[in-house]
């Protein structure tokens, strides 16, 4: 399958139109690129900042609802402790989006579960919206997110909309602060929350490596299919585009087969290494 | 073959060099004591025909070490795509047959532009090894000592002439604009040719069996020590993945020239270092040599077949002359296959 | 595209490679096949050698500093300033309080003008380089040994020795091609015996590893000879017809039986007797060592004494044996040859003797200076004393890798005028008064001589970058300004000079270098072939000379204060003061921070995890490095690489000097280590 983008190296501008800071290491970008472009629940970007290197971030927004991007960022290296410094009306280049997309269509009529660890809530959110804009295609919706501590659950307005638009939520913390009144431990620990019927059921994760290795086990374990399981996996890319080699893990590319891997896919060519 | 054509070999410099008219010629040449190297001819005489089949690849003409790949300067992009055009002489088969998957890889999907344009403003002669080397095993891979398909042109050297064949469009273009320096062979040309040809076939000393090494990884999953045991003697010299004419993994970087201009570039990268799959936070998921070498071997004989159909390894021994340590493939074939997980 | 046949830029191992050229960029690199020293294969670092080439940070034009920070200048203008104020200082102050610092990656023809401009332009034989600071214990420890300070064989003898003991190299990390042929031949069956503190690479391919003490060699080498002396393993006839003052040494060695041995340095009796009898007894034994050996104060000493052990076993003068030091620089051996010492002419003809500098006077029409002179650390301490009032320094990075690094940065801050040559901007040129920028390897034609004294020629691939000139163009033009002009065209000219004034490079001229694998000297004649092992019928002054040595224990032992030792040596992946490897994004990547090795049960006693930071103080300073925690490195030894300036470990080490060859004690200072929280 060829595709259209023209100049697949050459990133294209795009603007900083806003920033918001939610966390003291994570910032949300709303960016303008000069072209705009169609894009999918799932698909990343190689954000380009000139002369300190590119990293593939996960597009948080969803396609149409805005004319700019949402892209949200954690200081953890070279390259993000460098947009960490940016201030609105920067520039940036953007190339993409790549990717593979949530099959959200195999899930409709089905039960859907939605399993987030910290950050791993940020490539899940445009699945969530789009599911919950077409809610009537699907049967039971259910979100878990569990994070460090309080301070750290990222979009709280987002999860109020979607509670109120029928989404069961269950939200817990490693480690409570004084005004926190809500659950306490790991997701694994609440997967049964959500009264779904699991044999059936679609499962979306996203978090560390680790958390989606133990929640996709635990769900597997109470009967879903391990081709119903998906996750997005992360890892270091330099073009996105399928050459250079770097995400290249037994056998397939993060980028060009990926990102989104269903749990009977990871095991079979054991991509947690 | 059908449709070969015969070229006397007295004729071969005059055919060459009204090609340098119409493109830059690039050729084996002597380098004095040193050896032979592919590069741009300057005298058409010095041309040698008689080189070892494996003087470095003439991958780095399609993807060089290093390529720029756009200029930046005051926000407007410089997009630096090479399209001379240039006839590479003097290839071999293997030379050839990465080349068609080289092809295949940078051009499914996304197509890598750097590539292509180098790609399709090249044309290749290649000549059918008469005499492999003690490391060549391509015998094995169907990518040599001759090619039925997928080439240019390709040269069998019977003694005082050429038997020319041509495959693609492009290579039977170029016979037609010098028609006049062709002709038909003979039946004994032919005759000698298969003779050639069975002698080179006969005459590899490396028999070596890439299937039945995939077998037995499917089937055993060779454990960890053996990688380890084989790691230790890894220089981490990045050696066999720059000379393999398959290997294709690159690093991006920019060259900052000033605020807002400099230039964007790719260097060959190698799996081999444990810095190649670095995530930032400090952490280094391949630090031990026998997992990454490991892993290049997997991605050789199962990913590679598995994705493409065709072996990661197309025979030339490259990575045996260049491994400081004799770590190469047909050693480690030859290893997997006797089940050889003793010291060496 | 061309491909341009050249030498790597970065180590002593010299391997043949080709630059590819394309449209004036460099663009990639590819062995040379067949290479007597790399075979078609190359390290690392020789595989991504072009990457600093074109690096924007490069010296674009020269830089004039003025009221604290550099402006750009033109040629003229700099080098009339230079010539002025050197010409000034010369009046007023006299040639010696000029002090020149030659560059060990330079090559032949520039070491020789350099060393020619110091004598007959400036008029003082203050010129010496980094070999100072590395093998200069070789040169001296050799020259009266054998008489020649040189690698006695050949590289590519090496594969077909029967024993190798490597004494003091971390060999596959620092010599990888030679490196190479050591494991080829332990792969035919030769016997391996490491001797090194730290569990190097080589040392998992070895026999037998002995694990001495640092500092402890003379005391291991004595035993190991005291050993084959009582088990009448000396090779007598050969001791007899070849060498002298073998009584006296005798006597030296017996007072160091293995078990008085075993107590000093750690070693067990058992083993050391295994190693004399191997050694003794395999016909082809060949002898390796690097800077374990040379860099104590003790170097001279150590090195004798591998001179005696090659010598009373018989092991040198013939092919497959030898005692061969592994120089560190690419040219280090080349500058050495070409007489940029203080005390030497090209050659390793002496400065003290007048027939020789009678010839030298002739062939440059100038009168010369007499007395030899200093020696760089020296030098050093002569500039804060003010007696060396200017220095100019080529290709050079003292502020990182001398002793004591700090000590150099107030040496070099006290001079009146400071002049830097280099192709970067690097911690040296930064307190400089003028930086001239010089080109790289692969922008100038000249010849390198590798650690086997092969003597290779390099060539340009690339104009030079921006207004940089070579080397030897800069100090020609320097020295038109001043009175004597050097007045070359090509390099070739310079070679033909140093031919005829140099007996051992008799024979050597560019055009017998063009395109083939070098020739090693001695070549005394435009016919002969090279010399690929020396001491053949006889040593270089004659005789052998037998040199008594005892122990003597480091300079700097640890203390109360200072419990640990610290060693410091190079890694795989990166190469001295860095000014190039960490300009190369491969190298950059794979050893991004200075890493200190400490052994696991030294980081529990001081709960230490690994990678946690920690500081590392001794008397002169004090730096912050991370922890690696490792069992290569014994207890009570930590070791810590010299390549980053943001960690320049050399702020700690310790300025005593071996006193016959002025070489600094970098393997061994004392130091405290504590985390940081």
């Amino acid at each position: 399958m060829k595709t259209k983008i023209k100049g697949i190296y050459i990133p294209s501008k795009a603007e900083i139109v806003e920033i918001l800071d939610m966390t003291p290491v994570i910032k949300l970008f709303k960016i303008k690129p000069k072209r705009q472009f169609r894009y999918k629940p799932g698909q990343f970007v190689m954000v380009s900042l000139w002369g300190v290197g590119e990293v593939p971030i996960s597009i948080t927004s969803t396609h149409g609802l805005h004319e700019y991007i949402e892209l949200c960022i954690r200081r953890v290296g070279h390259v993000t402790s460098a947009t960490n410094l940016l201030k609105p009306s920067a520039k940036i280049g953007i190339r993409g989006p790549f990717g593979n997309t949530f099959p959200m269509k195999n899930a409709r009529g089905k039960d859907v579960l939605f399993v987030a660890g910290g950050l791993g809530i940020v490539p899940l959110r445009p699945l969530i919206t789009s599911i919950i804009n077409e809610k009537n295609n699907f049967k039971r919706i259910a979100l878990i997110y569990g994070s460090c501590n309080p301070t750290e659950i990222l979009f709280k307005d987002d999860i109020n909309i979607w509670q109120k638009k029928g989404m069961h939520i269950t939200l817990t913390v490693e480690r409570k602060d004084k005004g926190w009144k809500g659950n306490i431990g790991l997701v694994t620990e609440y997967l049964k929350r959500p009264k779904l019927s699991f044999r059936n059921a679609y499962a979306f994760i996203c978090g560390p490596p680790i958390m989606i290795k133990a929640t996709s086990n635990g769900l597997s374990l109470i009967g879903m299919h391990e081709d119903n399981i998906f996750t997005t996996l992360e890892a270091h890319m330099k073009c996105g585009v399928g050459k250079c080699g770097h995400c290249y893990v037994d056998g397939k590319y993060i980028c060009t087969d990926g990102p989104i891997f269903s749990y009977a896919e990871i095991k079979k060519h054991s991509l947690f290494d | 073959m059908r449709n070969s054509l015969v070229l006397d070999k007295n004729y071969l410099s005059y055919w060459l060099r009204q090609i340098r008219q119409k493109m830059s010629l690039i050729a084996p040449i002597r380098v004095g004591n040193l050896g032979v190297v592919l590069k741009t001819v300057e005298n058409i005489h010095e041309i040698e025909l008689n080189c070892p089949a494996s003087i470095p690849s003439a991958k780095e003409f399609l993807f060089p070490q290093k390529e720029d790949m756009f200029r930046l300067s005051e926000g407007t992009v410089d997009i630096l795509r090479n399209d001379t055009k240039r006839l590479i002489f003097g290839v071999r088969s293997c030379d050839i047959s990465a080349i068609a998957l080289l092809d295949r890889f940078f051009g499914e999907n996304f197509v890598d532009d750097y590539y292509m344009s180098r790609r399709v403003n090249t044309i290749f002669i290649s000549i059918v090894c008469n005499n492999p080397e003690p490391t060549c095993f391509c015998l094995g891979l169907g990518t040599g000592p001759f090619l039925k398909s997928n080439f240019d042109i390709q040269l069998t050297d019977i003694g005082d002439r050429y038997i020319v064949e041509t495959y693609s469009k492009k290579g039977s273009d170029l016979i037609k604009d010098y028609y006049y320096l062709f002709s038909k062979p003979k039946k004994s040309d032919y005759e000698t040719q298969y003779e050639i040809l069975l002698s080179s076939q006969a005459s590899f000393e490396k028999r070596i069996n890439l299937e039945n090494a995939r077998q037995k990884i499917l089937i055993e999953r060779i454990s960890d020590p053996f990688w380890d045991w084989i790691g230790r003697r890894c220089f981490e010299c990045g050696g066999c993945v720059y000379e393999c004419p398959l290997c294709t993994c690159f690093n991006v970087l920019d060259r900052v020239k000033s605020e807002g201009s400099g230039t964007r570039f790719r260097i060959w990268d190698a799996c081999m270092f444990k810095g190649f799959t670095k995530i930032a936070g400090n952490i280094w998921p391949a630090e031990k040599k026998g997992t990454r070498i490991k892993q290049w071997y997997f991605h050789k004989l199962l990913y590679y077949p598995d994705h493409f159909g065709k072996f990661g390894c197309v025979g030339c021994g490259r990575c045996t002359i260049t491994c400081p340590g004799h770590i190469d493939m047909a050693t480690i074939v030859y290893k997997i296959d006797i089940g050889d997980k003793r010291r060496r | 595209m061309d491909k341009i046949p050249t030498v790597c830029p970065y180590c002593g191992c010299g391997c043949g490679l080709y630059l590819c050229v394309e449209n004036d960029n460099i663009i990639g690199v590819s062995p040379v096949r067949n290479h007597p020293v790399n075979n078609s294969s190359l390290c690392v670092k020789g595989w991504n050698c072009f990457e600093f080439i074109q690096h924007p940070d490069r010296l674009r034009y020269p830089l004039i500093k003025e009221g604290g920070s550099f402006r750009q200048a033109s040629w003229d203008e700099a080098l009339k300033l230079i010539a002025a104020r050197f010409s000034r200082i010369k009046e007023s102050s006299g040639s010696d309080s000029i002090g020149i610092v030659s560059s060990a990656k330079c090559t032949n023809e520039e070491n020789y003008l350099m060393m020619k401009f110091a004598r007959a332009v400036i008029g003082t034989n203050n010129i010496d380089h980094c070999a100072r600071l590395c093998h200069s214990s070789t040169v001296g420890g050799l020259a009266a040994a054998f008489g020649s300070g040189a690698m006695t064989n050949s590289i590519n003898e090496i594969a077909y020795a029967r024993l190798l003991f490597v004494i003091g190299s971390n060999t596959t990390e620092q010599h990888p091609m030679i490196g190479m042929h050591m494991l080829d031949a332990v792969d035919k069956g030769a016997i391996l015996i490491v001797a090194d503190p730290r569990r190097t690479q080589i040392a998992e391919f070895a026999h037998t590893h002995l694990r001495h003490r640092p500092g402890t060699d003379v005391a291991l080498l004595n035993s190991i000879m005291n050993v084959m002396i009582r088990e009448g393993l000396v090779d007598i006839p050969f001791v007899k017809r070849r060498t002298e003052n073998f009584d006296s040494f005798k006597d030296t060695v017996m007072k160091y039986p293995p078990e008085v041995a075993e107590r000093i340095t750690g070693v067990s009796a058992e083993d050391i007797k295994k190693v004399a009898r191997v050694y003794a007894t395999e016909k082809r034994s060949m002898l390796f060592y690097s800077m374990g050996i040379t860099q104590h104060i003790t170097g001279v000493d150590n090195v004798c004494a591998c001179a005696n052990l090659a010598m009373l076993t018989a092991h040198i003068g013939l092919p497959m044996t030898g005692l061969n030091p592994l120089r560190g620089q690419n040219n280090v051996q080349g500058a050495c040859d070409m007489g940029a010492l203080p005390d030497l002419y090209s050659g390793y003809q002496k400065v003290a003797d007048p027939k020789l500098r009678k010839k030298f006077e002739m062939a440059w029409r100038v009168k010369l200076p007499s007395t030899p002179g200093l020696t760089l650390i020296e030098m050093f301490d002569s500039a804060l004393k003010n007696d060396i009032q200017a220095m100019y320094i080529m290709g050079e990075n003292p502020v990182i890798s001398n002793p004591d690094a700090s000590h150099a940065w107030d040496a070099l801050k006290s001079l009146d005028f400071l002049v830097v040559q280099d192709t970067f901007l690097s911690d040296t040129a930064e307190l400089a008064d003028i930086v001239l920028p010089a080109a790289t390897f692969a922008e100038k034609d000249g010849t390198f001589t590798n650690t086997e004294r092969r003597v290779q020629k390099i060539k340009a691939a690339i104009k030079p970058f921006g207004e940089s000139k070579p080397d030897w163009e800069i100090i020609c033009a320097l020295s038109r300004e001043m009175v004597y002009d050097l007045n070359y065209r090509a390099t070739h000219e310079i070679m033909e000079e140093i031919a005829l004034l140099t007996p051992i490079y008799r024979g050597i001229l560019h055009h017998r270098l063009d395109n083939n694998y070098g020739l090693q000297w001695p070549c005394p004649d435009v016919t002969h072939p090279g010399t690929p092992f020396l001491h053949r019928m006889k040593f270089a002054k004659g005789l052998g000379t037998f040199m008594p040595v005892t122990f003597v224990p480091p300079a700097e032992i640890p203390d109360k204060k200072f419990p640990f030792i610290l060693t410091t040596g190079r890694t795989y992946f990166h190469y001295h003061t860095g000014t190039m490897c960490r300009r190369t994004s491969t190298l950059e990547r794979e050893y991004p921070e200075c890493l200190m090795e400490i052994n696991p049960r030294d980081a529990d006693s001081l709960r230490i995890k690994n990678m946690d930071k920690v500081r590392v103080s001794s008397k002169r300073g004090t730096i912050i490095v991370s922890a690696y925690v490792t069992e290569r490195t014994p207890e009570g030894i930590v070791f810590i690489p010299f390549h980053f300036k943001e960690a320049a470990v050399n702020l700690l080490t310790n300025p005593a000097l071996d006193p016959s060859a002025k070489i600094p004690e970098y393997k061994v200072c004392a130091v405290n280590i504590e985390p940081v929280k």
